[in-house]
């Protein structure tokens, strides 16, 4: 098993993996584990004042695509009556997005 | 045999059972502005089956604590009040509906998604600016109807499964195509059984007709958060089949969600559903 490595926030490059989820003080989640994050993430981080994330080693670039693939395979099915809806734009390309980035 | 009408059907949703009161003083303590931990934890504490869910979800390893919760009053304090009293309400719900065993449905499944719904819902009601408490409980019930078609009438709702796999539609699409109404009607009738609230019971009728919602209500929130729920797979345990259900494009529009909230959101679901699931047993 790959081991966490603790590091600061600052630092931290977008493409980063969470190794475990990030929590406010009061233990609510902000970020779920597995996510792989954005600069968006990161600076939303560092408004709510989180100092230090524990980050996964980096992936095998090969393993990376073909978890992205089936993914996107899994998303398309899910939405392969409602992808060409209006309606369904922002959620089908967020999914798929957040999907892929988190390996969920 | 001709299925039930809607008319038949609500009669006999009558016959279930009533809310367990638990979640009936859950409820009323979500309603009132002074919050007692003691005593709400006393009322949890009387029904054994939901301490032991809720003590299961404190103790799983998401929270990775190093002792043992083993109370209610500990476990306010590990995952706090706010989601203690979501959780409460979700294992008296789950707990307090009967087991049901029929082919072709999972009812492991269905639950991971009502919950899963509950969370999405939740997630929203920051960038949307309501009240959270609402949204879960509306989430958590919003297919409510099905299980209660499926306990009444079992053979007539194999027959709706049938027609879903067979013409691979949606299972709200094959529940008009047999019964002539679908599980939408049939839950706001069990919630008004349940004298839930109006926007509650708004929520339940018109979520996957948003249109016909009251203004300014709840149903186009958990219009989306259903979908949400489904495109996150939050239902699976196992690799199966689903489909997403087709999504309004007023009511998704009137939330005015951006692409940064909407990432908000997903996140904020996945990892909400995660810490909730040990729940799920």
């Amino acid at each position: 098993m790959n081991t966490a490595l603790m590091q600061p926030l600052e630092g931290t490059l977008p493409g980063a993996v969470l190794a475990a989820p990030v929590t406010d003080a009061a233990g609510t989640v902000l970020l779920p584990a597995g996510l792989s994050l954005t600069a968006a993430h990161l600076e939303s981080l560092q408004r709510r004042g989180i100092g230090m994330l524990a980050i996964s080693p980096p992936e095998d670039p090969e393993a990376l695509a073909r978890q992205h693939e089936k993914i996107r395979a899994r998303v398309m099915y899910l939405f392969r009556h409602t992808a060409d809806e209006a309606g369904s734009q922002a959620l089908l390309h967020a999914v798929l997005a957040f999907r892929q980035a988190s390996g969920k | 045999m001709k299925p039930p009408s809607l008319d038949e059907m609500i009669g006999q949703v009558q016959k279930l059972p009533a809310m367990p009161a638990v979640a009936v003083e859950v409820l009323q303590s979500m309603a009132g502005a002074d919050i007692d931990i003691d005593t709400l934890a006393r009322h949890i504490t009387q029904d054994q089956v939901i301490t032991a869910r809720v003590l299961r979800v404190a103790n799983s390893p998401f929270y990775g604590l190093q002792s043992r919760v083993g109370s209610i009053h500990d476990a306010i304090m590990v995952v706090g009040l706010s989601a203690i009293r979501s959780l409460v309400l979700a294992a008296s719900v789950m707990s307090g509906l009967p087991a049901i065993r029929s082919p072709g449905f999972s009812q492991n499944r269905f639950w991971r998604h009502v919950l899963g719904t509950a969370v999405a819902a939740q997630a929203l009601a920051r960038p949307l600016k309501r009240a959270p408490e609402a949204l879960f409980l509306a989430g958590l019930l919003h297919d409510i109807g099905r299980l209660a078609m499926l306990v009444l009438y079992p053979g007539d709702f194999a027959t709706v499964l049938g027609i879903a796999a067979a013409r691979d539609c949606r299972l709200e699409d094959a529940e008009r195509s047999h019964f002539g109404y679908d599980h939408s009607e049939v839950g706001a009738a069990l919630a008004r059984r349940w004298d839930f609230p109006a926007d509650i019971v708004d929520a339940l009728a018109w979520h996957h007709r948003p249109a016909q919602g009251m203004p300014g209500g709840l149903a186009g929130i958990i219009h989306y958060a259903d979908a949400i729920a489904h495109a996150l797979d939050l239902d699976q345990d196992g690799e199966q089949p689903g489909q997403m259900p087709s999504l309004d494009q007023d009511a998704v529009s009137a939330l005015g969600l951006d692409w940064d909230s909407l990432n908000a959101v997903l996140a904020e679901t996945r990892a909400r559903f995660d810490s909730y699931e040990p729940l799920l047993g």
